[in-house]
């Protein structure tokens, strides 16, 4: 398994629009892909559990992937949830 | 029916069209349907979820292809909710308990919705509207009711809250402006209506209540306004309005990389007026050059406990960086108890704007003053950084404010943070500070005139005191000596004079401003163009003369007609 953690630091955090994109990537992988914040672990693929995670700017997550793509999956997952903070508008 | 109607205006703009109630209720629906068989309900959950899915999918690219990427990302992100097994598993899973498919889909919904709603932060609280919508649209699809018939003529959305699959079934430029009740201004409907310039009104729950769907309707995206059944007149002046508005617009984007000199060559700096970093993107549309007035509040509401260096380094840098080499003037916190925040432990006071609030509380706050200092130093570092302290009145308050910049510093080097030494400012708004401007001079390296409160500590005029409010002027003479005299002492010290506040926003006083010698002006963006077109329209010698006729009057109403009429 490969994981990494870090701080959310966009503006509006992961939520609709946010996540939309995000599944959509998570999706792409063959490799079980997971979000773990505070305490709870969720399935990276499912909107409803990522929006649902309220994942504001300021929390810490780990990106968690297990699979034949793991590694990639990881690592481009977290590359967009950093690039989000060049969208923050507002 | 005829009725008038304010609320909060956010986004400026004329709306004329007719009242699109936008959201609906489903309990008409609900209360007569008749479910069969629990397998049966679970098939037309299937087949609704299959079918909105691929309608939601195929409306985003259209909408993304009309170039309404805002639209298509919400819409995008809805067919995938609805795509979601955990939606499907969650709608199911009400069935066997209710029986009836149309009650399982919105109770869904309203499960998730209530999840949102239960957040602290402002965006995902406002997400619960996307999973009602998206669990309506479901339900319809299940009863088979037909999309809603909107037409072809421009519309006004009006509703507590906007579902957004109202928005995303408008053609382009058919939303003619935007009604909210809710106060909210991360709505999607607003994102949508700042992305496209659609005039907005939030926080209009009298107007929501009254307004029938079908209505005839103007709205004042600026002043907030909003007319239903208005007549001809009214109608032709808000048409009007908007034909000017439109025009305007184009003049003045034609206006925006022209330089703000005078016809005989003398610059003054545009700058922007900024309460959030978000702001900052219209300040470039319209063509700031830097921020004259970074209002710092917005790090302090809406919590419980004190903001961080690290959280306002953030801000203060972005905004610094965005400013591209342009100056930046950083205000520290002007809170006082007309706002009360609990961790300020400010009292309630029987005067808030004469008490104990802004650099008052700074000065007694080490815990607030130190942490702010600090990150305003260490955003120097990525663009022209400078610091201002509000409600100055004396030098002393002055010369104490710098002993804390000087221990911020000390702080800093101890802590190995780089940061870089700015200039530091007083925010002229009191008559003490305008009468002994000239000894503050000596000591600071740049005056803003926060006109605002200048002008109603002058006058003695609260102007949000609608029954004085028309004795509120910023001609009177007694505000021009003393705006005057200011700039006058920092010509002679050789430092900057600036002015944020509406006065520098009016065309008619910048003439006046320029005259005095003036640097800097300050305000909300998009009043730029309209005092750039008025610098560019004089000479010094005219401006000089406007301004000896203008001191030679005796109250601030004649000064005020005389300049409409030179215009």
């Amino acid at each position: 398994m490969t994981k990494k953690t870090f701080v959310i630091d966009n503006n509006t955090g992961i939520h609709a629009r946010p996540a939309s994109l995000f599944v959509q990537a998570a999706a792409k992988f063959k490799s079980k892909v997971e979000i773990t914040a505070k305490g709870r672990t969720i399935d990276a693929k499912s909107i409803i559990m990522v929006m649902g995670m309220g994942l504001v700017k300021g929390t810490e997550v780990t990106i968690s992937a297990e699979g034949p793509d793991e590694k990639t999956a990881v690592k481009d997952l977290v590359a967009l949830v950093l690039s989000f903070k060049e969208n923050d508008k507002e | 029916m005829k009725q008038r109607f304010k609320g909060q205006g956010v986004i400026a703009g004329i709306g004329v069209g007719k009242i699109l109630r936008a959201n609906e209720n489903l309990d008409e629906y609900l209360k007569s349907y008749i479910p069969s068989f629990v397998e049966e309900e679970r098939e037309k959950v299937d087949k609704a979820l299959k079918d909105v899915q691929e309608y939601l999918f195929t409306r985003a690219e259209a909408l993304r292809r009309d170039g309404l990427t805002e639209q298509g990302a919400i819409l995008e992100a809805h067919a995938m909710i609805v795509a979601d097994p955990v939606m499907r598993e969650n709608v199911l899973s009400k069935i066997d308990a209710t029986g009836n498919s149309l009650r399982a889909v919105l109770n869904a919904a309203e499960d998730q919705a209530a999840v949102f709603e239960s957040m602290e932060d402002e965006y995902f609280r406002a997400r619960a509207v996307d999973f009602r919508d998206v669990g309506k649209r479901i339900a319809r699809a299940i009863i088979g009711a037909p999309e809603r018939e909107i037409g072809d003529e421009p519309v006004i959305l009006c509703g507590h809250e906007i579902e957004p699959s109202y928005i995303a079934n408008l053609k382009k430029g058919q939303i003619a402006g935007i009604l909210l009740g809710a106060g909210s201004t991360t709505a999607h409907a607003v994102i949508i209506a700042k992305a496209q310039a659609i005039p907005a009104i939030v926080g209009a729950e009298e107007a929501v209540a009254a307004i029938l769907d079908g209505e005839e309707a103007l709205m004042d995206g600026e002043t907030g306004e909003i007319i239903t059944g208005p007549t001809d007149e009214e109608r032709a002046a808000y048409e009007e309005k908007a034909r000017k508005a439109a025009a305007m617009k184009a003049h003045y984007i034609k206006l925006k990389d022209l330089p703000s000199v005078t016809e005989d060559g003398r610059k003054v700096i545009l700058a922007a007026n900024i309460g959030v970093p978000g702001d900052m993107e219209t300040a470039i549309e319209y063509g700031a050059e830097g921020v004259g007035l970074f209002r710092t509040e917005f790090l302090f509401m809406g919590r419980e406990s004190l903001p961080g260096e690290e959280e306002q380094f953030a801000a203060y840098k972005d905004v610094a960086e965005k400013a591209k080499g342009k100056l930046t003037i950083i205000r520290t916190m002007d809170i006082g108890g007309d706002k009360p925040l609990s961790y300020l432990e400010i009292p309630k006071e029987d005067n808030p704007f004469l008490g104990y609030r802004a650099l008052r509380v700074s000065l007694k706050r080490r815990d607030l003053f130190l942490p702010q200092l600090k990150a305003a130093l260490r955003a120097g570092l990525y663009g022209k950084v400078a610091i201002m302290f509000p409600m100055i009145i004396s030098v002393q308050e002055f010369l104490r404010a710098k002993e804390f910049v000087e221990e911020a510093k000390k702080e800093l080097t101890k802590e190995k943070k780089e940061f870089k030494d700015t200039p530091l400012g007083i925010m002229v708004e009191t008559p003490a500070a305008a009468m002994t401007a000239g000894s503050l001079a000596k000591y600071a390296d740049f005056f803003s005139i926060g006109s605002n409160d200048l002008v109603q500590y002058t006058l003695a005029v609260d102007r949000s005191n609608s029954e004085i409010s028309h004795l509120y002027n910023h001609f009177h003479p007694a505000v021009l000596k003393l705006v005057q005299q200011t700039i006058g002492a920092a010509k002679e010290h050789g430092i900057m004079a600036g002015m944020c506040g509406e006065m520098a926003s009016d065309p008619r006083a910048a003439v006046l401003l320029l005259a005095m010698g003036i640097d800097e002006l300050s305000m909300s963006a998009p009043s730029i163009p309209e005092v750039k077109e008025r610098v560019r329209s004089v000479t010094m010698d005219e401006a000089k003369e406007l301004l000896r006729k203008a001191l030679s009057f005796e109250d601030g109403e004649s000064v005020k007609n005389y300049l409409e009429g030179q215009i």
